[in-house]
């Protein structure tokens, strides 16, 4: 399933031919591999706000090389906006001119973050203008960068600082290659919570994480991302797909549970497993889901009330066993879709059901903080599985190169990584969110 | 009453002694002296009989015997009944042996022989008798090891359609045949005629093909009766210890052929018997008696 | 025998003083009807698959076993070390020792019972039992004839030895010769010999077609409500036992002709409906220490208590071939102070459905168990309600070695879900033998 198109256009003789003939040419995604640096180069901190400050050290303790300015030739890892203090619109023109005159020097896969705060209702009018401009500047210098390098926000809530634990582990997560493929995106810190890792590569260690759907496809690549990042995995599938999901099982060191997840007793089913024979369970990764795809006009009973009952019924039932157990600090993470944000022909179903999803986490999100967990969504854009490898190769090429701003779909561990920082601990403050992992696909924007 | 010993050098070769006895028939026929029907007053012997342990083995794989350096009982009747064809195929002898019937054999197997034992075999007939199909008579044959008997078998022939005296009224019709609880199934292939004879050297050619077989009146070829007391035996023959065994001949096995099998034990008599499933009649029925 | 005072409540420990053996989990791929789903599957591939969704399924990967025992019925020559081949294929420690195990169809029997026997005394903490079985990738042979030559040929050193080797060559040897059903000493097909019992011991075509039924509808619900979520991992797209017809009906089984016996005549009463048919598959079983369940947080489903092996003379017509368990039983409960009825569960191995119905007839005859087991009464009938009641071999299959690992894993998680109680086992193999076994809830 390699993308022969991106290799074709980033190397040898064919690289030169692509670049004067026009044609676009997406880049080669920078990704996390374990003791990489997290930037490729020094990072400069723009911006006044007390986050400027407080972001600064965070980085010097990271053993980065920081700058507060941008200038000369020196190329340039990473360009951190701090935003926070923008009190009106003027506010923002001398960051953002700032961070334009130092584009040129941003290595390929360089990072663009910005910490602000989001617009409340309660803030003055200008305030929220100014707050609120700031993402639609981020989004754009999304869609300008080049290279693979990406352009993202984290926005704090009112009273978090920037050194708070789960705006550290955003800021990280954003820098890394973790988050190769999320791009034009905003994660809200919204709670003080959340605990950094000992170990910026074993971020899971200890963990037990239960990953539905995890025979193939992404629920395997999240199997494999969690049990890289130090978890103990409890694959899940249905009884059917068991031979893969052994497979899978017996990659990562973890145990097969096989099971239909939207059994009535399925919540009980995985919380039986996962404490009588890892002693624990940290964090459920609902991500089994299927498509019965069908315009509506000739949508089924079968169709549509399948597509429901698994993507989201079932967990709709599990969270309220996970919830009625009190499991201490459980972190939940599920699978939307940008089609349940933008729609999608023929999927009026699957949308309902991603949709809801949204919507799910977001309602459960307080009661999972009164037990000290959390839970989100990622909503992938296109990609690349075994299911979008059977699209007709034309329009998969175009499909996954000219819609997004990276030029190129996803990888399932792109989408395996936002979960597993997600899932972690440092995100405790992170909850009720839908962080979106689609290389800024319009589709949804 | 003595009788003269004929001794012989070697066991003699069977294909020798059957063109001898088709000699010696042809001649009878052509001077058409029949002759009384009197046995000869003679014994035919050899000395230091040995098995042939290749042949020996051939032999237990052939019947499905555990291969061991013990002689089963027929091999032993294989490896010594030449001497009493020699005296079957003498001139001296009343009978036609070419075309003769085999009914019966009786045997007194009386202790287990060593491979390596040399047998001092002795032959003789005996019992010339009526039969209502013909003339039936007895060949014993002896097998000593340094004097000490250790196996003495009573194959029972008959010369079909000749009679000494009166011929006998014809026996009351047996029992219809009623099939036992089955326990085995043999597969014998056309060629099991064949087989046997390449082992033993019995080359009596109602045995060996459609075509010689016909030639003597026969359907098809057919089983050697001593290639089925010889798998019944590798079944139901002690291991240890002297037996008893007999064997009557009934519907000859025509081959090839699927013979089904029956063994049943009481007390310390082991009874089987062989038939044909299709047609339902008995092939042979015998007995194994622990000495 | 203070033991017997109390049998429904005494531990039913055969031999006292050991430490319990128990059943972990157990893990099989669904078997397929011969020449089917898995035709061209080979026995390694298809044991290395079990064991992996057993390695997957308990978080054995890495972990050195104390032993790994199992075997095939149906074994090319190249498989002459199979379980190891497959043990080095799966995600277990290549420093597990393993062994190959042969009793026909008890061989997942013996090779779990010897396990349970090692981790009892000691010598071992864990080990994974089971079998294998194929019959549409089964060894094929050259004839005994162009065998011979070959030999001959080989150990020919000259010319003229060669010539001499290669004359004795005939064209009938190249018919190439394919294993067969049938008992090496009698030539009678097993089918055959059990049509023998069958008629001997009365055994009704309706009864056995009964059965039968029974065994479809058991897996079939057993299927329904997950039963073998745990205890099945798919293999090459099947999921369920291509075997089983959930809408069987007694019309439909009372529509096929006689497959054995035919001889029999009216008394044949063995079809194709009410005998297993050729299956492959694959089967395993994790038995531990109790000590090794806990340091692994592992569950503990049944003790394996005991075992006893049973063979009887069929060649002499002593006795019908598959009659072995009938005689083994009444050895295993005296040694275990236990009734025929102290049962919650009676796993008998539906050979044939005359085979299991047989089997009961004998224990409830007073002639069979005075003269041929020597008791003063019969053993007594079982509770039919309490006989394969997840189904058995007539519609799950029976890949030969495979059955054993197959009933140990059901009954366990049976009797552990019923939360106490005693299940027997009893599963009748070729050449006369079989094998039965004690299983104590947890």
């Amino acid at each position: 399933m390699a993308d022969n198109y991106l290799k074709l256009v980033n190397t040898g003789f064919t690289k030169d031919l692509a670049k004067s003939l026009g044609l676009p040419r997406p880049s080669i995604l920078r990704r996390y591999r374990p003791g990489q640096p997290l930037v490729p180069g020094p990072v400069v901190v723009l911006g006044a706000g007390a986050a400027a400050h407080e972001l600064t050290e965070t980085l010097l303790g990271w053993g980065l090389d920081v700058r507060r300015h941008a200038g000369g030739s020196e190329k340039l890892g990473a360009l951190i906006l701090a935003l926070d203090a923008v009190e009106a619109p003027a506010d923002l023109s001398a960051v953002a001119l700032e961070t334009g005159a130092a584009l040129r020097s941003l290595l390929p896969g360089g990072r663009v973050v910005s910490i602000s705060r989001p617009a409340v209702p309660t803030d003055a009018p200008a305030r929220s203008a100014a707050r609120h401009g700031v993402t639609g500047m981020v989004r754009s210098l999304g869609r300008e960068m080049r290279g693979g390098a990406t352009a993202n926000g984290i926005l704090l809530a009112e009273g978090i600082g920037a050194d708070a634990p789960s705006a550290t582990a955003a800021l990280h997560f954003l820098l890394s290659g973790r988050s190769a493929y999320v791009d034009g995106q905003f994660l809200t810190v919204d709670s003080p919570r959340g605990e950094l890792p000992v170990d910026w590569d074993q971020p899971l260690a200890g963990k037990v994480a239960v990953v539905t759907g995890a025979a193939r496809g992404i629920g395997a690549a999240i199997a494999r991302t969690l049990h890289r990042d130090g978890a103990t995995i409890v694959a899940v599938d249905v009884p059917q797909a068991g031979d893969a999901l052994a497979q899978v099982a017996n990659d990562v060191r973890g145990t097969t549970l096989q099971l239909d997840v939207t059994r009535e007793d399925a919540g009980t089913m995985i919380m039986d497993h996962a404490l009588g024979r890892h002693g624990r369970l940290d964090i459920v990764i609902h991500n089994a889901g299927i498509t019965r795809d069908k315009l509506l006009a000739n949508m089924d009973a079968a169709r549509w009330d399948s597509v429901i009952a698994v993507n989201l019924e079932s967990q709709l039932r599990m969270n309220e066993a996970f919830l009625a157990a009190d499991l201490p600090g459980l972190r939940i993470v599920s699978l939307a879709s940008t089609s349940g944000i933008a729609g999608n022909r023929g999927q009026t179903n699957y949308a309902a059901s991603k949709a809801g999803v949204i919507g799910m986490v977001a309602a459960t999100a307080p009661a999972m903080a009164a037990r000290e967990g959390g839970i989100n969504a990622v909503a992938p854009g296109f990609i690349e599985t075994e299911m979008t490898a059977r699209i007709p190769v034309a329009t998969r090429t175009v499909g996954r190169m000219l819609m997004p701003s990276l030029m190129q779909g996803g990888q399932p561990l792109d989408v395996a990584e936002a979960i597993g920082f997600l899932a972690s601990d440092a995100a405790g403050g992170i909850n009720g969110q839908t962080l979106r992992v689609c290389g800024q696909s319009l589709v949804g924007a | 009453m003595s009788r003269r010993d004929v001794r012989l050098d070697a066991v003699p070769a069977l294909p020798r002694l059957y063109a001898e006895a088709l000699a010696n028939q042809v001649r009878t026929k052509l001077t058409g002296s029949s002759g009384a029907l009197v046995l000869p007053e003679v014994e035919h012997s050899v000395d230091g009989v040995r098995a042939d342990v290749p042949r020996l083995e051939a032999y237990q794989q052939l019947v499905g015997d555990t291969v061991r350096p013990t002689l089963p009982s027929v091999f032993v009747h294989g490896t010594v009944f030449p001497v009493a064809m020699s005296v079957l195929a003498a001139r001296d002898f009343p009978l036609p042996l070419l075309g003769m019937v085999h009914l019966s054999n009786q045997v007194e197997h009386l202790r287990p022989i060593g491979v390596d034992e040399a047998l001092d075999v002795r032959a003789w007939a005996d019992k010339l008798r009526d039969h209502h199909a013909g003339t039936a008579v007895d060949v014993v044959c002896e097998a000593s090891v340094g004097g000490e008997v250790v196996w003495v078998g009573t194959s029972t022939y008959l010369a079909k359609g000749i009679w000494a005296g009166q011929r006998p009224e014809r026996r009351r019709d047996r029992p219809e045949f009623v099939a036992p609880v089955q326990t085995g199934a043999w597969r014998l292939g056309a060629g099991a005629g064949r087989e046997y004879a390449a082992v033993l050297g019995d080359y009596n050619p109602i045995h060996l093909g459609a075509l010689p077989a016909k030639a003597l009146g026969m359907k098809r070829q057919i089983a050697h009766g001593m290639f089925l007391a010889g798998k019944a035996l590798a079944q139901t023959a002690p291991r240890e210890g002297g037996y008893h065994w007999d064997i009557v001949f009934e519907a000859p096995v025509l081959l090839p052929a699927t013979v089904s099998f029956g063994v049943a034990t009481t007390d310390r008599l082991r009874s089987f018997e062989g038939w044909n499933a299709t047609s339902g009649r008995r092939h042979f029925h015998g007995a194994v008696r622990p000495l | 025998m203070a033991a017997q005072a109390s049998p429904a409540q005494a531990s039913t420990s055969g031999t006292t003083g050991l430490r319990p053996a128990v059943v972990i989990g157990g893990n099989r791929i669904p078997f397929a009807r011969s020449n089917g789903k898995y035709s061209t599957a080979s026995n390694q591939e298809m044991l290395t698959a079990a064991l992996d969704g057993l390695v997957a399924r308990f978080g054995l990967q890495g972990q050195r076993m104390g032993a790994v025992a199992a075997g095939a019925v149906l074994k090319h020559s190249k498989d002459f070390n199979l379980v190891r081949e497959s043990v080095l294929g799966t995600a277990l420690s290549p420093t597990t020792p393993a062994y190959d195990v042969q009793m026909a169809c008890a061989t997942g029997m013996e090779a779990i019972g010897s396990l349970a026997n090692k981790i009892r005394l000691g010598q071992i903490e864990s080990g994974i039992g089971g079998g294998v079985d194929t019959t549409s990738d089964a060894p094929i042979a050259v004839s005994e004839g162009l065998r011979a030559v070959l030999l001959e040929l080989s150990r020919a050193r000259t010319l003229q030895q060669r010539l001499g080797a290669l004359s004795k060559f005939r064209p009938k040897d190249l018919t190439p010769n394919a294993p067969g059903t049938g008992e090496p000493r009698t030539g009678m097909s097993m089918g055959d010999h059990q049509a023998v019992t069958t008629a001997a011991w009365g055994i009704t075509r309706q009864a056995q077609d009964e059965l039968a039924l029974a065994s479809h509808r058991n897996l079939a619900a057993a299927y329904d409500r997950h039963f073998f979520d745990d205890l099945i991992t798919p293999f090459r797209g099947v999921s369920k036992d291509t075997n089983l017809r959930a809408d069987s009906t007694l019309e439909k089984l009372g529509t096929l002709k006689p497959a054995f016996g035919r001889n029999l005549g009216e008394k044949a009463t063995m079809t194709a409906g009410n005998s297993t048919p050729l299956t492959d598959g694959a089967s395993a079983v994790l038995l531990g220490s109790e000590d090794y369940a806990r340091e692994h947080d592992l569950p503990m489903l049944a003790n394996f208590v005991d075992f006893e092996a049973g063979a009887v003379d069929f060649v002499n017509g002593e006795e019908g071939l598959l009659m072995a368990p009938a005689y083994a039983v009444p050895r295993l409960l005296a040694r275990n102070g236990l009734t025929l009825q102290d049962f919650d569960f009676y796993e008998i191995h539906e050979a044939f459905a005359g085979t299991v119905l047989s089997t009961l007839a004998a224990w409830e005859d007073p002639d069979f168990c005075r003269d041929k087991l020597g008791l003063e009464n019969a053993l007594g009938s079982i509770d039919r309600g309490r006989l394969n009641v997840n189904g058995s071999s007539l519609a799950a299959g029976h890949p030969f070695a495979a059955t054993g690992g197959r009933i140990v894993a059901t009954l366990a998680k049976m009797l552990h879900e019923k939360g106490s109680g005693r299940g027997l086992v009893s599963v009748c193999a070729a050449g006369g033998q079989g094998v039965v076994a004690i299983l104590e809830a947890r």
